[in-house]
């Protein structure tokens, strides 16, 4: 039993029925207690195979087998289990849409039908059927005048008509024939439907149907008269519908509609009071708690506000077949179940993935809530009929954590940052307003300093004849002193070792410069070792061998003996020889 | 019959022995134990168990000390308080409840790993309860399902049994009165004797 299930150890595998022959989604699936004994049901509208309505079943699982069955009249696209009237026991009717119509059915025996009202018909459509009826004009002319209202008209044709028009021309004598006594009549179908409590807020509350029309309406049902309560006009046709709080009170539609908009309307109704417009198609729409989480054909799961504020998103690994919520009140859990095309299902808290549950094929369908007498169960349908129960385990403790890797929470935890004081926010002020000034004036300074600093340096090479240097690594330092008119000069180098207490052994003095104007008694001078914080003075004569009055730079460098890079450097600017050869 | 229970049958006394009743809810549990206590104790209606109910009830050489667990989800995790004082522990199973055998299973999984019960050699008799309803699993399946071939280090038995009508509870009674752990038949000297 268990090696179709790769999972994180969290569920158990109930049952797996991978013939079950079940083609259904989300929207047609539905728990209730039945028999009013505490055991859960599975209430399936299944579509069925083929086109032949036959094949098209109300099915009712209990436990590991189908309980029931019945023939639907019309291809279903929406089931609800709700509570109509207040009789003991609490047994909830089903609702099944299908076409215009809502087949609300008590015990599963059918108990009513309920038509959505006509839509409005073009009154010019209206005249051209009058004139066939009454013989004044041909079946060409019919359809001639048809199709020029359906280019212009802003009432859509009927389905008659439409069904007229798309004819062959031998067919049209016959098809006048035989609609033209009865009335033309425009219907919508139903898109989608929800469940709104009447007036308390109770599990088993009497609730009302709340349906979405093809013909961008939602109607509000109320459930004992099975009367029109409310209507809203949407801007689209709706295809998801949120509904939470109740009739008489205070409630909140949420509706995703097939223009990529999702639609929040509250108790004033007339038109919606928040839009949310996303950047592609809404495929599941789901509340957890006060927000919604919306995942969309570019396979990304969003969270909004009720009041169509974004608050985060995630990136999906798949696409999203599609979605369903994960209450279990009694451990204070709500998370959203998304299945994927690439047969897995994640459950989500807010946007942490908390929960990856593998599944044989991928999932059309997903329903959590109670079944037989476990609350966390969670079924499935598989694209290849498969039906799927697992058991939340007992143990299972979600971490609010997400358990792909990724950034670390501390990242998200908001700093306490200090209140903004009148001196932060007026400065502010002066800076948005002088922004320009105040960075010109900065510039200036700058360069100014920049300049100061460039005169200074300049100024201190120019007038310094005892240049001064020390390097980073040895704790040396050295200058050097020039004596004398020329054309001899001594020249004197200072060396100290201003380590704290190490000595330097084997260093040695060379010079670098130009031989056809100096020379140089000593061009290498050993250097005895360096006590720390003594002044060694090194001499050496120099001798300027031209007489033209120029003088030159010579290069001092102080090495180590097992260093080619010398330790120190220092250039010596020699005064110009005054005195004769 | 060994020594101490012809001395305790001379005696007049009763060895007294903590048996904790386990299962998921609605499995029959207090059903059972309503069926095991003397016919005008037992009560008629039978309602679901809130944290557990303590019972005592004699049988010809034991007297028992029942512990009924509630087995709603929400008061499983009370079980293991109860594992310490245990000497016996009778596992009943919903034979007609297919779908949640896998939750009986993780519940006797939990059971068998606990410290306090993993090291003790206490027996365990297991009730494939509703055996009467038309779909329910036999002994053998049910067995099977949970794996029970792999206690190797408790005695163990398991019947079928119809609470309702009492079938296959004293088969199951009569192996426990064979099994109580030989610890506690000593621990029971000095619990019973002061009386
Ligand atoms: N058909 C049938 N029903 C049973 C049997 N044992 C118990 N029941 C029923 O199962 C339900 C739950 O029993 P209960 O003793 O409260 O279960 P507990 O939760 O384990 O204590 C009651 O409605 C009992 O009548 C049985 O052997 N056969
Ligand atoms: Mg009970």
């Amino acid at each position: 039993m268990s090696e179709w299930s790769g999972d994180d150890g969290k569920w158990l595998d109930a049952h797996y029925d991978p013939v079950a022959g079940l083609r259904t989604f989300t929207s047609c699936m539905a728990l209730a207690d039945l028999s009013g004994d505490g055991d859960g049901r599975l209430v399936v509208a299944d579509l069925g195979g083929g086109a032949s309505a036959a094949s098209m079943k109300l099915k009712v699982y209990g436990g590991t087998a189908l309980s029931s069955e019945s023939v639907l009249l019309d291809l279903p696209c929406g089931l609800v289990a709700f509570f109509m009237d207040l009789h003991e026991p609490r047994i909830p009717a089903v609702a099944v849409a299908s076409g215009p119509c809502v087949y609300v059915y008590k015990n599963l025996r059918p108990y009513f039908k309920f038509t959505l009202p006509g839509l409005d018909v073009n009154t010019l459509e209206q005249d051209v059927w009058q004139e066939a009826r009454d013989g004044h004009i041909d079946p060409p002319a019919i359809k001639e005048m048809l199709e020029s209202l359906r280019k212009k008209a802003d009432i859509p044709l009927s389905v008659r008509s439409l069904h007229f028009l798309s004819l062959d021309d031998e067919h049209l004598e016959d098809f006048v024939q035989l609609h033209k006594q009865q009335p033309i009549k425009r219907q919508t179908v139903i898109t989608c439907m929800g469940t709104l409590k009447k007036s308390t807020a109770d599990e088993d509350g009497v609730s009302c149907l709340v349906i979405g029309t093809e013909s961008a309406h939602l109607y509000v049902l109320d459930p004992e008269a099975f009367v029109i309560l409310a209507k809203v006009a949407l801007p689209a046709p709706p295809t998801m519908l949120d509904v939470t709080g109740q009739f008489d009170v205070e409630f909140r539609i949420t509706a995703a509609c097939r223009n990529g908009n999702i639609y929040i309307l509250r108790r004033d109704l007339d038109k919606p009071k928040y839009c949310v417009e996303l950047s592609s198609h809404p495929v599941g729409l789901v509340r957890v708690g006060k927000n919604m989480v919306v995942g969309t054909t570019d396979q990304n799961l969003q969270g909004f506000t009720q009041k169509g504020k974004k608050l985060w998103k995630v990136v999906l690994p798949a696409p999203i077949c599609t979605m369903a919520s994960m209450d279990l009140p009694a451990r204070g859990f709500h998370g959203v179940l998304v299945g994927l095309a690439n047969c897995e299902v994640h459950l989500y808290k807010d946007k942490n993935l908390v929960s990856t549950i593998k599944t044989p094929d991928a999932v059309t369908a997903i329903c959590f809530g109670r079944y037989g007498r476990e609350d966390g169960t969670l079924i499935t349908t598989l694209k290849g009929g498969g039906l799927v129960v697992k058991i939340l385990k007992r143990t299972v403790e979600f971490q609010d954590r997400d358990s792909t890797p990724g950034p670390p929470a501390a990242q998200s935890i908001r700093l306490n940052v200090p209140k903004k004081t009148k001196l932060y926010v007026d400065q502010t002020l002066r800076e948005r307003e002088n922004g320009t000034a105040m960075h010109r004036a900065f510039q200036m300074d700058l360069i100014r300093l920049r300049l100061a600093a460039a005169k200074a340096y300049a100024k201190a090479l120019e007038s310094s004849l005892t240049p001064v240097s020390s390097g980073s690594g040895r704790s040396l330092k050295m200058n050097a002193v020039v004596q004398g008119l020329g054309p001899s000069f001594k020249l004197t180098l200072n060396i100290q070792n201003t380590a704290a207490c190490r000595p330097i052994l084997n260093l040695a003095v060379s010079f670098l410069y130009d031989q056809s104007l100096y020379r140089m008694r000593n061009p290498f001078l050993k250097i005895p070792l360096l006590v720390p914080g003594l002044v060694y003075p090194v001499q050496t004569l120099v001798e300027c061998t031209s007489d033209k009055g120029i003088s030159d730079i010579i290069k001092v460098f102080v090495l180590h003996e097992e260093q080619s890079t010398p330790l120190l450097t220092a250039h010596i600017n020699m005064p110009v020889s005054e005195g004769i050869n | 019959m060994g020594l101490f229970d012809k001395l305790a049958g001379w005696l007049g006394f009763k060895k007294e022995v903590n048996v904790l009743c386990l299962g998921l809810d609605n499995s029959g549990k207090t059903t059972i134990i309503n069926k095991l206590k003397p016919s005008h104790a037992q009560a008629q209606d039978i309602v679901p168990t809130i944290g557990f109910s303590i019972e005592k009830f004699k049988t010809s050489s034991l007297s028992f000390t029942v512990f009924d667990m509630s087995g709603q989800g929400r008061y499983r995790n009370l079980w293991e308080h109860y594992y310490k004082s245990g000497q016996a522990v009778i596992f009943v199973i919903d034979s007609a409840d297919k779908l949640r055998m896998v939750v009986a299973k993780e519940e006797l999984d939990t059971l068998l790993n606990h410290p306090d019960i993993k090291h003790k050699r206490i027996p365990i008799l297991f009730l494939a309860n509703k055996m009467d309803v038309r779909d329910a699993l036999s002994s053998v399946k049910v067995s099977q399902l949970l794996c029970l071939d792999n206690i190797k280090d408790k005695p163990w038995h398991i019947c079928a049994t119809d609470a309702l009508k009492g079938d296959g509870l004293q088969e199951g009674v009569e192996w426990l009165q064979g099994n109580p752990s030989r610890v506690c038949a000593s621990m029971c000297v000095c619990v019973c004797l002061p009386n």
